[in-house]
């Protein structure tokens, strides 16, 4: 097994935003301006070890997530329309990634369904260990980890 | 002949994509249909005949594991051939999905050229799709 580390969810965020979304993000240390609106989702996990994960992104990063999956500009309203399920969907396939990362694929592992929202300010929780990125546009985007 | 597909998954963002995918793959595509879990797959193929079927695993209402299971068990639905599309998942579970009657498993995020392949290749051991 693997360390959970901040650079592995970092590792795991960046190659899923690119691999699904063609989204490029580097890590970053300053304290995140979220904006008027996030997108907060949430994932539980369980394997050896059970979890949840939470990702929190700037409303423009989601809505540039939605356009970019689904082949579209981030004007057409339909970007914005599927913000929520875009966001609820990268977050299902980064969990998939993290138990197969970090539990090894050798060992039955179980996703729950995610559960996303669009609210004025970022969810808080438990936190074990978190990886903070900005989007190319500077907007900031936050993968939080909280492992039994 | 042109290819008919259900897309089965619980996210409409994941559907438009695989249907993007679907469009970008070169393959002749006929009439591409859509449900949100399992049992809205089987009222959709109770209606239309499709020849092949595109299903995410974790969905609520019936899952694609079940969906497997309640195609297999039918005479007429175990002849159409189940990809999974679904995020990274465990050895054990893969060997179990084929078990059970699904005919292959793709990772999310995957390549149009990826789906393509596996389309190919299945249609190649003599699926029946007409």
């Amino acid at each position: 097994m693997v360390e959970a580390t901040p650079e592995l969810l970092t590792e795991i965020l960046g190659s899923v935003l690119q691999d699904s979304a063609f989204m490029f993000v580097e890590p970053t240390d300053e304290p995140p301006e979220w904006g008027e609106r996030v997108f907060t989702a949430t994932l539980a996990f369980e394997s050896v070890k059970g979890g949840t994960l939470r990702l929190t992104m700037a409303w423009p990063v989601g809505v540039e997530l939605a356009a970019n999956m689904l082949g579209t500009d981030v004007s057409d309203p339909e970007a914005e329309e599927n913000g929520r399920a875009a966001v609820s969907e990268i977050l299902n396939v980064i969990g998939g990634a993290w138990v197969t990362r970090y539990f090894g694929t050798k060992v039955p592992s179980q996703l729950g369904l995610p559960q996303a929202l669009l609210a004025s300010k970022p969810a808080t929780g438990p936190c074990t260990c978190a990886a903070l990125v900005r989007s190319e546009t500077g907007d900031p985007v936050l993968l939080e980890l909280d492992m039994d | 002949m042109a290819l008919d597909m259900l897309v089965v998954d619980d996210s409409p963002v994941t559907r438009k994509m695989v249907r993007r995918a679907i469009g970008l793959c070169g393959l002749e595509i006929g009439q591409v249909l859509e449900a949100g879990d399992g049992a809205e797959a089987l009222s959709r193929m109770a209606e239309h005949r499709v020849d092949l079927v595109l299903a995410d695993i974790n969905m609520p209402v019936m899952n694609g594991m079940e969906l497997v299971e309640r195609m297999s068990a039918d005479a007429e639905l175990s002849k159409i051939p189940v990809i999974i599309v679904a995020t990274p998942i465990s050895e054990q579970r893969i060997e179990r999905l084929l078990d059970i009657g699904a005919r292959a498993y793709l990772a999310k995020p995957f390549r149009p050229e990826a789906l393509k392949d596996l389309v190919l290749e299945i249609l190649g051991r003599g699926e029946s799709h007409g």
